[in-house]
């Protein structure tokens, strides 16, 4: 019982995790209709730029969220200006060659920068944990956890509440009626795609923090966070919470059940399934 | 017609005569050819072969070269990045031999890899010496152009089981996590009959995937099961983020031992403080009593590789110098660079280097014991080999809280 609770909790707080990761990917691809196959790799970029904080500034990889947040959207907003932009209403073909040319690109020039070498963002903390009965939540990974809460509400109450957040909602659903009540397409695309690479380098600075980086983590993670945006569904940030935690709670259980080896099978199926029966997400609008 | 193959003469002529020129000069340089990890996934561990190689070729060129008959000859190397992917590393071994038309062939890193390589190698009937793949699959094929000089992965945690027997206590049970690839299932098939015969219960026996990240839910059952010793063979990253896991979840084992990673400088930094007590094992450590005809011994070949790469050599490293070396005691034996004469001299071959005497067996593998090495606090220590216990063991391992 307590194995279970404790593969239980395992199983959550990985799902907060990949709440994070998939945030970034689930925005850019809602309003942009762009599935950046480049999000991995932002993801590690932020995950770098988190551990140079903390190697060479002393920077504290919790702290230093918001200033790696702040350099990728900055990344993000002149990509979206300089590059994107060519594509934003082109073929999706066209979007998913050029995130996967910037993926290539960007893997290979991070090898170069900071070569293959493992690095983790090992702060004198990033080991404790806090104990529940006989259930051992690690100190990181809860953090982790209410940093994805934070954001996710936070992004939630953004797009409802503020004009920006309106004005790319606006913007998502109906670009004629948006352009008409003012809206700057390009400007806001662009705060959009830099929102999303802010997200991103938040889950990177975590990511670094619970796990290595090298500069090949981004493609499995951006499976990931496609698998995650899906099964939770692209119209709500509240979705992309519940298929992080419903993706970490049954890959915490395939494992206990089945085998290590099934995780990754358990979670593409559940993909599937997804598209089979709910196409627009557990939480999406059903058509 | 005419006038336009006159205006073309020269560039027709030209590099007729700079080949007719150089043909002499080519014909001293014997081209080992390989392809290697330089990038992907596994460039970590791709780049101590790319590095071994160049150094062993050249100072082997530095000493005159290969000598064959009266002749001597130059080393040349061609290596290729497969970019860490093993389709892409087969084309790069057929262009090897059937374009750049090299001599003879060295190995890529990784079990995997060569299992798919030597397939060319066998194809074209050109010898490969490779010391990156240590699986036993790829030597159970009947081959006859492929010799490893890792010891056989089956055999991995052979001195580890002796020196879990030796414990005092012993661990009660053991746990037994393997990666789904060539190397990880051949290391977990040779150690299950190894436990067993040890008389150690394996209490838990999973595999797991390749680049899995998450290790909560079997860190999880080793903790709830009290499970005493873990054997994990695996790649670093998943062993990076095993340790790290295992910290953050308060699980502490009596012992846990690594096939990769533990002798590796850049693994050991990547965990700081975190790596002390991990157990390990290699086949090859920098000792001053093993000779090397190019080297002087392994200590100075340790030392003099430092100074040029900046790092500091593992066993990949080693077996990687050792496979050159092989190649040009081979070619030296045989009087010849001729694939099939040098095939039939690597198979009989024996002789002294860095890495320990290299002998290949009716397979083509080397055989070599394996020395239980472990950190302890910020170096490595020589714990158990063939003669038993070498240093004591920091074991148990103490709680993460009481470190």
């Amino acid at each position: 019982m307590e194995l279970l609770a404790q593969i239980l909790a395992n199983g959550i707080l990985l799902g907060g995790l990949y709440a994070v990761m998939a945030l970034g990917l689930a925005l850019v691809w809602g309003v942009l209709n762009i599935v950046n196959l480049a999000h991995g790799a932002f993801i590690m970029l932020g995950a770098y730029a988190s551990w140079h904080l903390y190697t060479y500034l002393g920077i504290d990889p919790f702290l230093g969220l918001p200033l790696t947040a702040l350099l990728l959207f900055a990344l993000g907003y002149a990509l979206q200006r300089g590059l994107l932009n060519l594509v934003v209403r082109a073929p999706m073909f066209n979007t998913l060659l050029i995130t996967f040319g910037l993926e290539v690109v960007l893997t290979y020039l991070a090898q170069l920068a900071f070569s293959a070498d493992f690095r983790t963002i090992n702060p004198p903390y990033a080991g404790s944990n806090v104990q529940f009965g006989g259930v051992v939540l690690p100190l990181v990974r809860l953090a982790a956890f209410g940093v994805a809460i934070v954001l996710t509400v936070g992004m939630w109450l953004f797009l409802l509440h503020t004009r920006l957040g309106r004005a790319i909602r606006a913007t998502a659903q109906n670009l004629l009626a948006a352009r008409l009540y003012g809206v700057e397409p390009r400007h806001l695309y662009a705060v959009t795609f830099g929102l999303g690479l802010a997200l991103a380098g938040a889950a990177g600075g975590l990511y670094g923090t619970v796990s290595q980086i090298n500069p090949y983590i981004g493609a499995s993670l951006t499976a990931k966070s496609f698998a995650i945006a899906i099964i939770g569904g692209l119209d709500n940030p509240l979705g992309v919470i519940v298929g992080g935690l419903f993706l970490g709670i049954v890959e915490s259980l395939t494992t206990l059940y089945i085998g290590p080896t099934f995780a990754d099978v358990a979670s593409f199926g559940i993909l599937v399934l997804v598209l089979i029966v709910r196409p627009s997400g557990l939480l999406g609008r059903t058509a | 017609m005419l006038p336009r193959l006159f205006f073309r003469f020269p560039s027709v002529i030209l590099p007729c005569l700079l080949a007719a020129l150089s043909l002499p000069a080519a014909a001293q340089e014997i081209t080992l050819g390989a392809s290697v990890q330089l990038t992907g996934p596994v460039a970590n561990t791709g780049r101590y072969y790319r590095d071994a190689y160049q150094i062993a070729v050249e100072k082997i060129n530095a000493a005159g070269g290969v000598k064959i008959g009266a002749q001597q000859y130059k080393l040349a190397l061609k290596l290729y990045d497969n970019q860490s992917d093993v389709n892409l590393s087969v084309r790069q071994y057929t262009q090897l031999v059937s374009q750049d038309k090299v001599q003879l062939l060295l190995g890529p890193f990784a079990s995997n890899f060569a299992l798919a390589d030597s397939a060319v190698s066998e194809k074209y009937k050109v010898p490969m010496v490779q010391g990156g793949g240590a699986s036993d699959q790829i030597f159970s094929r009947k081959f006859k152009y492929i010799f490893g000089t890792l010891a056989p992965a089956s055999n991995y945690f052979g001195s580890t089981i002796d020196m879990l027997k030796a414990l005092k206590p012993a661990p009660k049970s053991v746990a037994l996590l393997y990666a789904d690839d060539a190397f990880d299932v051949s290391v977990a098939e040779g150690t299950r009959p190894k436990l067993k015969q040890a008389g150690l219960p394996i209490a838990l026996d999973e595999r797991y995937s390749t680049n899995a990240t998450d290790f909560n839910s079997l860190l999880s059952q080793i903790k709830s099961k009290n499970i005493e010793a873990v054997l994990v063979a695996g790649h670093e990253t998943e062993i990076l983020n095993f340790v790290r896991q295992a910290k953050s979840l308060a699980v502490a084992p009596k012992m846990y031992s690594f096939t990769v990673g533990v002798p590796s400088e850049d693994f050991r930094h990547a965990l700081g403080a975190d790596a002390d007590y991990a157990f390990g094992m290699t086949a090859w450590l920098p000792s001053a009593a093993q000779k090397d005809r190019w080297f002087g011994d392994a200590a100075q070949f340790a030392s003099e590789y430092k100074q040029k790469y900046g790092y500091d050599p593992d066993y990949h490293a080693a077996s990687g110098v050792a496979d050159v070396e092989a190649l040009v005691q081979a070619m030296e034996t045989a009087g010849s660079m001729e694939p099939q004469k040098v095939r039939d001299a690597l198979a009989k071959l024996k002789f002294d280097s860095l890495y320990g005497p290299v002998a290949f067996g009716a397979n083509g593998q080397i055989d070599l014991p394996q020395v239980v090495i472990q950190v302890q606090g910020d170096g490595l220590a020589e714990i158990y080999g063939a003669n038993g216990f070498v240093k004591q063991p920091k074991y148990p391992m103490p709680a993460w809280n009481a470190r």
